[in-house]
């Protein structure tokens, strides 16, 4: 005889969002091996940027004065640089501050933008219009140049990076966001909440918000590449997070420094590190975009 | 459609100046201290009380903000772009020389986006899950993940490597001295090309994919109409509405992507110049470009908007 406790009645109800995305994480491998394929490379490069102090070979700011600039070889597995600093231990620690800015920006940005959204397609009117507006101003800016600008003004740094590139998404979350509200708001179960006098933020956050996870999720995620793109740009246009600390970015700047003819190790490595996680995280976000939500495809 | 026009026209005005509004809040007032740019914020502890005082007198930023705005806007409109703190030579001439190099590369990369994204999108949507369609597909999603900088820094190391050859340094325009002009922008030109190239073809895919399911391609089909006819009279030029507007998008990409993939080229042209005003934190000169930046940006999205409301009936008439 089996007794119900309370958690369990509760873990009885419709599938948590939780469940669905581990379910969906098991089913993943079987109907979409690259996309897990390069999932599991994303979780690998985000476990080497936890790891990164245990896993270096050497100290990432450290140098030897009797390896300056040196081709590969067995010492350094991928050169050192001008002042003999290990570039795979660079390159490792660079993913820290890659992958620090890139979920920062891209929480807060999304985040921000959501919420906006949220608002501007439940009240409408007036707030509405002079919110799209306002959204449509910032996306006349390139998001770089945004980017850019707002990193100078704020005086370089890991949080004025954070910042920048996140006011760049919010724009993004707003929209689609905004959209999905839209059309929830005549949805019959919320006109019944509405119908029984709950309050305007009971039906935002406990009728419709649930309905935007799914999207928030991918969006989130698919514009991840984006922002570590842009963050490498900033640190290899000297606005990003400055130097000594290793980014992929200022790892690129600092190649062009190192004389007439750049060394090609320290120009080819950074730059792989950037493509490679980009890919995986893009490839990623299209196969989680394909299993909460195969309509949003090409949408997002 | 005059009316489309005249609305479209009235919209881009406000945007401008709501652009101008925001480059003006970003630049002047989001430091709080606008020394805090100039200086960095390491610098600013070094100045004393009386210094920074006199600074903000000679740049006039001791003025009531809505004074600074207006007397910024009003050098504008008089095509008065200021000047750099490091160079003799005004804005305005150094956007008149260098521009023209910049522009030339946004219409390169344009041009090969469509010539090289464009078939790509046919063979893959013609023959969808074939090798050749996964391969198109793999490219285009390799090339949305490389940076573009990166890959102009490798063309520019493989140049030097191999065959010791190196871009001319100093700008030339296109009249005076087409061969060297273009040995400056060929290189910027095919990498944002590329990057561009890769978007169009994946928008271009799916758009047609949809569009050869229509009922009007498979009347063109049933009466006999050639297939490659269909493609091209019927199903193409619907398709392309999409790419279009997608196209406008991606100038965007061009204008902020030539800033790093000019200087990882040493292209002198307007690129480079916002490269050196954000590392010599030049904040007036940076005001000025980001602001031009934006303008060029929305004029392109209205001229592609209202290229789409030519070719497409439906929405003029909207």
């Amino acid at each position: 005889m089996t007794t119900t406790t309370p958690s369990d009645r509760i873990l009885a109800g419709p599938p948590s969002l939780l469940r669905r995305l581990m379910r969906a994480g098991a089913g993943i491998f079987r109907r979409a091996p690259l996309s897990a394929f390069w999932g599991v490379i994303a979780a690998l490069i985000v476990a080497t940027a936890i790891a990164a102090p245990a896993i270096v070979p050497y100290p990432p700011l450290k140098s030897d004065f009797r390896a300056m600039q040196k081709p590969p070889d067995e010492k350094h597995w991928f050169g050192t640089d001008q002042i003999g600093r290990d570039t795979l231990s660079r390159v490792i620690y660079g993913s820290r501050a890659s992958l620090t800015v890139a979920l920062g920006a891209v929480l807060f940005g999304t985040t921000v933008g959501a919420l906006w959204g949220l608002a501007c397609g439940y009240f409408g009117g007036r707030f509405d219009m002079a919110s799209q507006r306002l959204i449509e101003f910032l996306q006349s800016f390139p998001d770089l140049i945004l980017a850019m600008a707002i990193a100078m003004a704020l005086g370089g740094g890991l949080g004025t990076v954070i910042v920048a590139i996140a006011i760049t998404r919010i724009p993004f979350g707003g929209r689609v966001i905004r959209a999905v509200v839209l059309s929830l708001k005549e949805i019959q179960y919320v006109e019944a909440a509405r119908g029984l006098g709950a309050s305007h933020a009971r039906l935002m956050f406990r009728h419709i918000l649930p309905q935007c996870v799914a999207p928030y999720l991918i969006l989130a995620t698919t514009h991840l590449g984006v922002a570590i793109i842009i963050e490498a740009s900033l640190g290899f246009l000297g606005v990003g997070i400055p130097p000594p600390t290793p980014t992929w970015g200022n790892m690129l700047a600092d190649s062009l420094n190192a004389g007439l003819v750049p060394p090609w190790w320290l120009v080819l490595f950074p730059g792989l590190a950037i493509t490679i996680t980009v890919l995986a995280f893009n490839l990623l976000g299209d196969g989680i975009r394909d299993l909460l939500d195969p309509r949003l495809r090409g949408s997002i | 459609m005059y009316s489309y026009i005249a609305r479209r026209l009235i919209f881009g005005a406000l945007t401008v100046i709501g652009v101008s509004i925001m480059v003006f809040v970003i630049m002047r007032i989001l430091p709080g201290d606008p020394l805090v740019a100039i200086f960095g914020p390491e610098g600013l502890t070094k100045l004393t009380q009386e210094q920074r005082n006199s600074f903000l007198t000679e740049l006039g930023l001791n003025d009531p903000l809505w004074a600074q705005y207006l007397r910024w806007v009003g050098d504008i409109a008089q095509g008065n772009f200021g000047r750099s703190f490091f160079r003799s030579e005004s804005v305005a001439d150094m956007i008149l020389r260098r521009g023209p190099l910049t522009a030339e590369i946004a219409l390169i990369s344009v041009v090969l986006s469509w010539l090289i994204g464009i078939p790509i999108a046919i063979v893959s949507a013609l023959r969808p899950n074939t090798l050749a369609d996964s391969l198109a597909r793999f490219a285009s999603i390799l090339f949305i993940a490389v940076p573009g900088f990166w890959v102009g820094m490798l063309i520019v190391l493989a140049l030097l490597f191999w065959f010791g050859y190196r871009t001319p340094m100093a700008g030339v325009g296109f009249f005076t001295d087409p061969l060297a002009n273009l040995q400056i922008v060929i290189g910027p030109g095919i990498v944002l090309g590329l990057g561009q190239a890769a978007y169009i073809a994946r928008m271009g895919r799916s758009s047609l994919l949809e569009v050869i399911r229509e009922d009007y391609v498979r009347t063109a089909r049933a009466k006999g109409l050639n297939s490659k006819l269909v493609i091209a009279m019927h199903a193409l030029p619907n398709a392309l509405l999409p790419v279009i507007t997608l196209s406008g998008v991606l100038l965007g990409l061009v204008l902020a992507g030539s800033i790093p993939v000019e200087r990882a080229f040493g292209t002198p042209g307007l690129g480079y110049s916002m490269f050196q005003a954000v590392s010599e934190r030049d904040i007036f000169v940076m005001q000025n470009l980001v602001f031009l930046y934006a303008v060029v940006f929305v004029m392109l999205n209205i001229l592609v908007d209202l290229t789409i409301a030519f070719l497409d009936p439906r929405i003029r008439l909207r």
